[in-house]
């Protein structure tokens, strides 16, 4: 039953099979419900499901987040979705004082089958809050998972696994990917799925390896045909994992390749491709051609959206990136 | 396919789902063009004017100004071919969207979406939103780039780091002239493997480092070996006693190979004296267990194994010297020759590949090395190709040797008798399985730390070699 839907519609997909499988996951967020979603993303949920298991909540992310972690405690899956990336913010220490902690608090015996949902990154020309990429924070603290999807059949498989693991899960969605389509097998079994925590190589090549995830994954393999085109054959990862990090994968392809280039959107400083190339630099020193580099978002607020496609990286930036590594 | 089609009123992207139609711009019987505005309608949030999807002629308002509409009912149907004559009085029911979404340059292949919808095209190919002015739907293109990357910057310098404490990168023989040496890691590790100094190369990599050439030219200076002068012929010394064996065959062979490799390979030889007891208790192990039931096991077998892993943690023990072409070719492949006394002579078969084997297919592959040697049909395609060797001089109840470079190895390894002899263990002394190796190698690529490196890691497989799999792996 495959079908060519967008990384959209198939994260729809995906949390409708989790509520028809699991009475237990209940779906709550801001216009969630009747609206489906400002990217429609629930859209039809709580027609079909109802407004108990779908639910329209306050515009109050701390809210939200504390209710789910009650719920949870109760034995309830909730699957809370964090309008924009900016919005985060209120609901920050509830992720990082209960949701990650309560695990270790009770010496394993609480544990919050928990999903937040946050549509992240720029690109649709947006106003402020609305473009964020706050991974780091998550990924930084123990105690969460945090997972990203870059196309619809990554979106499809890894919503259900969030949704059917027990440990909280910050799931970033690639918001301007949303209407990206590719090839979904609807009625695939999960367990057959490729596991959550691993990453993929999106694309196999043997002179340099880009490391990218969510939105830039893309890029990354746009990145990758154009040089093709100049003889450079690049491997691409997509890490699809962000805490835990799959670095067995990463390791063997430097490895391979000799040069190693991240490329994300948020900040470089202090972001998450300091901590992989530090790790690569540790493991693959002797392999290394070159430093590993990183092309990131600049250190600044997410820029108005007349000018980010200035402050997003982009294919030619990368290519840069490129040229650089192999200039030294 | 019907001419008319029926408009309605849009999602106006506010995710509301109503609105108030405020006032037609359009009445009746209006020719209209595409994108022409054709009502005003307000929402919660605000008034916005709504433009026509079609170009065509107004047939029918269903709504007059003031009626709120929810989102999704029709509004206004439209004639959307008036040149093809009066309507025929039995009106077929109005199709929208699929053709005319055809029509539109980014249609949405889901067909559901419409203009204006959230997912649906906006203005500058882009995917309407909610929030913003939507991702672009365009294919990332590439700006166009000077000069051919290609080839072209391989050789070119580092870009400057921002407040680097050196001067700008000068192109290629800029000498270094004091402070550490500079070399990219690969290449440290290849002088370390080499056991190349870097210090005593000057370097020609941009601002002096030390390239990979560098060292593989420095190497070849050190190594540039005396030359050695062929030996004498033997003499012929008549006497009625003696018998004389004309040479030939395995024996011509040998004779010309351990003369090429004795007067070529400056040999060097090393002895470790090791207890194997642990070995041997680890070969009854594997004798009981399912998977090796059928095979017959020896110690040769995990010494064997112990060459194998040993070479993977010193690949240079694996190489081969090439005198034609300057180079040292390090084989990442380890075809293991064993040296075999046969009724014709020793010979060498090898087993290729052998890295890749599991324990249980090297047995196998020692076993019938073994027996189709003795039975003197080994092929002679059997014969060649060998990077490493081991001779099993224990079988004929010696305890060591120094073996002869086949020609084209870097490195052979002689097993000895194992015997139970008086030995240190744990403070005490005990009698344990004890046997000796010595390993000889060719001194122009391997220097005496990897060789004794190599023969330690033997040793210590040999010794404990459960221990030292799992801390090797």
């Amino acid at each position: 039953m495959s079908e060519i839907i967008t990384l959209g519609k198939a994260l729809n997909h995906g949390l409708r099979r989790t509520l028809e499988q699991n009475a237990k996951v209940i779906i709550m967020g801001e216009d969630v419900g009747k609206l489906g979603g400002v990217f429609r993303i629930t859209d039809g949920l709580q027609k079909d499901f109802g407004d108990d298991r779908v639910i329209d909540t306050p515009l109050a992310e701390a809210g939200i987040i504390g209710t789910a972690v009650g719920l949870a405690i109760r034995g309830y899956r909730p699957v809370c979705e964090i309008q924009f990336d900016g919005f985060v913010y209120p609901a920050y220490n509830q992720i990082v004082a209960q949701v990650a902690k309560m695990f270790y608090r009770s010496k394993g015996h609480v544990r919050l089958p928990i999903v937040i949902r946050i549509p992240f990154g720029g690109g649709i020309g947006a106003v402020e809050h609305h473009s964020e990429s706050p991974e780091a924070y998550f990924a930084h603290t123990p105690g969460l998972k945090v997972v990203t999807c870059s196309n619809p059949a990554d979106a499809y498989s890894m919503i259900q696994q969030a949704v059917n693991s027990d440990d909280p899960i910050v799931f970033f969605e690639p918001k301007r990917r949303y209407w990206e389509k590719g090839e979904v097998d609807l009625a695939a079994d999960l367990a057959g799925a490729y596991p959550l925590h691993a990453s993929r190589i999106a694309r196999a090549g043997t002179d340099a390896t880009l490391l990218a995830y969510g939105p830039m994954v893309r890029t990354a393999l746009d990145a990758a045909a154009a040089a093709a085109e100049d003889g450079r054959n690049l491997e691409v990862i997509d890490l699809r994992s962000l805490s835990p990090v799959d670095y067995d994968t990463i390791y063997a392809s430097v490895r391979r390749t000799g040069r190693a280039i991240v490329v994300h959107e948020a900040p470089g400083n202090i972001g998450l491709g300091a901590e992989l190339a530090a790790r690569i630099s540790e493991q693959c020193f002797y392999y290394l051609q070159a430093p590993v580099l990183r092309v990131t978002g600049y250190d600044i607020p997410y820029p108005a959206a007349r000018v980010e496609e200035e402050y997003l990286p982009d294919l030619d930036r990368v290519l840069d990136a490129v040229d650089r590594s192999f200039g030294w | 396919m019907s001419r008319v089609k029926e408009f309605t009123l849009p999602d106006l992207g506010e995710g509301l789902t109503e609105g108030e139609i405020l006032a037609w711009l359009v009445k009746v019987g209006d020719t209209i063009e595409l994108n022409q505005l054709i009502v005003e309608v307000e929402t919660a949030k605000a008034a916005v004017e709504i433009p026509a999807k079609w170009a065509g002629v107004v047939t029918r308002i269903f709504h007059e100004a003031g009626t709120t509409v929810e989102v999704g009912a029709p509004i206004v149907a439209i004639d959307t071919d008036p040149s093809a004559g009066p309507l025929p009085s039995d009106l077929p029911g109005p199709v929208p969207s699929a053709e005319s979404l055809a029509a539109v340059e980014i249609a949405p292949a889901e067909g559901a979406v419409e203009p204006g919808l959230i997912g649906g095209p906006a203005p500058g190919g882009r995917t309407a939103v909610l929030v913003g002015y939507g991702p672009k739907t365009t294919t990332a293109k590439r700006r166009p780039r000077p000069g051919t990357p290609a080839g072209a910057t391989t050789t070119a310098p580092p870009p400057t780091p921002p407040r680097a404490p050196v001067t700008p990168p000068a192109p290629a023989v800029t000498a270094r002239t004091s402070g550490p040496v500079l070399a990219k890691p690969p290449v440290r590790k290849l002088a370390r493997d080499l056991g190349v100094d870097l210090g005593t190369i000057t370097g020609t990599g941009p601002l002096g480092s030390v390239t990979r050439d560098d060292v593989h030219q420095a190497l070849a200076t050190v190594a540039e070996a005396p030359a050695v002068t062929t030996a004498g012929a033997a003499a012929v010394f008549d006497a009625s006693r003696e018998q004389r064996i004309t040479v030939k065959g395995v024996r011509k062979l040998t004779a010309e190979n351990m003369v090429a490799s004795a007067f070529t390979a400056p040999h060097v030889t090393e002895f470790l004296t090791i207890d194997v007891t642990r070995t041997m208790k680890t070969l009854e192990k594997l004798k009981a267990r399912r998977e090796f039931r059928d095979v017959r096991l020896s110690p040769l077998l995990l010494v064997a194994k112990a060459v194998l892993l040993a070479a993977k943690r010193h690949p240079m023990v694996n190489s081969t010297w090439s005198a034609a072409t300057n180079e040292i070719v390090v084989k990442e492949y380890v075809n293991l020759g064993i040296a075999a006394a046969t009724e014709r002579g020793l010979i060498v078969p090898t087993i290729k590949d052998a890295g890749r084997l599991t324990l249980r297919e090297l047995a196998e592959a020692l076993n019938s090395l073994v027996q189709v040697a003795k039975s003197g049909k080994t092929p002679p395609s059997a014969m060649t190709g060998g990077t490493f060797s081991i001779t099993n001089v224990g079988v004929f109840g010696v305890d060591s040797g120094t073996p002869i470079l086949p020609p084209g190895e870097s490195a052979i390894l002689a097993f000895g008798a194992i015997r139970p002899m008086p030995w240190v263990h744990k403070g005490k002394i005990k009698i344990r399985q004890v046997t000796t190796l010595a390993l000889s190698f060719d001194h122009r690529v391997i220097d005496g730390e990897l060789g004794s490196k190599f023969l330690r890691d033997l040793g210590d497989f040999l010794t404990d070699p459960e221990g030292a799999l799992l801390s090797w792996s």
